[in-house]
């Protein structure tokens, strides 16, 4: 059984030729239309015919040069938006990690922004609770847990969202780029952690420029280029692909 | 708000008794309207990075902010209880209707508020429109003079306006004036389900597109 099944999922954006925002232009483009005019705009595939599955305990590293749709794939897995076309299905609970630190506040304590967080991220707020102190060893935070989060450095506040992201115990993690936050010492911990999850069959999609990350990581990768699927398989082969692929782009 | 009421109970001496506390009523019961439902407008546009970066429930998104307006309107009407005993109002037992009223009004903001917050990101100066929808309503709403000022011709139109029966219900109460027929509850409890009923349908429609357009 896979824990995620996307198939063929197509993502379509808009990009209007003209700006109409507000209920006044939209009175205005009504009357334009009367005269014979239509509301234009261009179509952007964002994802073209995606399909991939992914089993318990895989890990799969997402690659692909800037606005070829990594990101939007990940907001469709974690329901943040729904495809045009194609299904997803998910099974267990979902952590996506595509922004750290969201709802965090700069006037509340690390320890009461570690509850926030945690309950963004869907966990009880009971079990929150019981969570702290560990979150906050993890992130090597214990002695600033008092202290108002806005007075941590920007490294430390990254390190805690990320903490807690880590404890929900989710069975699907869905990571954009955030392993390239905190200190050496701190990625290696991280690191650490997503092996064990693998080890207890949790699955990880993880986007990333970094190859040598999803070499060592990710044992199948999705190669996206505008929207499409340029590879899927072996993490060695799809990334291969990508790196000839640059390398033509840059020789011509 | 000390404003309006003193402008308007030395300035308008209308024979209403007790107008201070009259006045009042119907402020605070606007206020919550007021202040609820422009305040939500902006509740999933400012909030970008919960609808756009994470799941979470949107409705929880809006019914949080309502709630959290809530807390300060009903600390205000905390105050108004004592003021009114210091006003010379004898409360009586209907008075312990108001939690009721406030709820009836929070429903009724609430489906407003989904109505608004999500039309609020496709059409961007919805703000603006509501901002002077309020200024109208202010005095399309029995709050500085009394209803049955109205040619009665056009009373049926007027008491359309939900915060209208709200306004008069509260005032009821706590002026120990007489308790709401049947047939008034019924009505108001048809509006503000049919305004929670649309404001549903709306939020639905558009809470799949929320993550695009913001």
């Amino acid at each position: 059984m896979p824990v995620i099944a996307v198939d063929s999922v197509w993502k379509q954006f808009r990009i209007p030729h003209e700006r109409r925002s507000t209920v006044v232009d939209h009175l205005g483009g009504v009357l334009s239309m009367l005269d014979g005019r239509r509301y234009s705009f261009e179509e952007f595939w964002a994802l073209k015919n995606v399909t991939f599955r992914l089993g318990h305990g895989e890990s799969l590293g997402v690659v692909g040069p800037n606005g070829s749709g990594k990101s939007t794939l990940l907001k469709i897995i974690a329901r943040i938006m729904k495809p045009d076309r194609g299904v997803v299905n998910t099974e267990g609970a979902l952590a996506s990690v595509l922004e750290l630190g969201i709802g965090f506040h700069g006037d509340l304590t690390v320890k009461e922004n570690a509850l926030v967080y945690g309950v963004i991220m869907g966990l009880r707020r009971s079990e929150m609770k019981k969570r702290t102190d560990v979150i906050l060893d993890f992130a090597g935070l214990t002695k600033f847990q008092d202290a108002r989060l806005r007075h941590l450095s920007s490294g430390m506040q990254v390190r805690l969202a990320f903490s807690i992201a880590i404890q929900t115990e989710a069975d699907i993690f869905l990571v954009d780029e955030a392993l390239a936050v905190g200190d050496i010492e701190f990625q290696q911990k991280c690191l650490e952690k997503f092996r064990e999850f693998k080890k207890q069959g949790k699955s990880i999609v993880l986007v990333s420029h970094d190859m040598e990350l999803i070499r060592g990581f990710c044992e199948k990768s999705l190669y996206l280029l505008n929207g499409e699927t340029r590879a899927f398989g072996a993490s060695q082969e799809s990334i291969n692909r990508y790196l000839e692929d640059m390398k033509t782009l840059t020789a011509t | 708000m000390v404003v309006l009421t003193i402008v308007f109970s030395l300035m308008l001496r209308v024979n209403i008794p007790n107008f201070a506390a009259w006045l009042l009523i119907g402020l605070l019961i606007w206020r919550f309207f007021q202040v609820g439902t422009t305040q939500s407008l902006s509740s999933i546009i400012g909030n970008q990075s919960l609808v756009s970066k994470v799941y979470v429930s949107r409705y929880v998104i809006v019914l949080a902010n309502n709630l959290a307006n809530s807390i300060g309107s009903a600390l205000e009407f905390l105050v108004l209880l004592p003021l009114l005993v210091v006003l010379g109002i004898n409360l009586t037992p209907y008075a312990l209707l108001l939690p009721l009223i406030l709820f009836l009004e929070f429903l009724l903001i609430f489906g407003l508020s989904l109505s608004l917050s999500s039309l609020n990101l496709k059409y961007r100066d919805f703000y603006q429109l509501w901002e002077i929808a309020m200024q109208l309503g202010f005095f399309l709403s029995p709050i500085v003079y009394d209803g049955s000022f109205i040619p009665s011709r056009y009373q049926f139109v007027y008491s359309l306006n939900p915060v209208t029966r709200l306004i008069e219900l509260a005032r009821d109460i706590l002026l120990g004036r007489r308790l709401p027929t049947t047939f008034e509850n019924i009505v108001i409890l048809l509006g503000i389900g049919l305004l929670l009923v649309i404001g549903i349908v709306i939020f639905r429609s558009l809470e799949p597109k929320f993550a695009e357009e913001l």
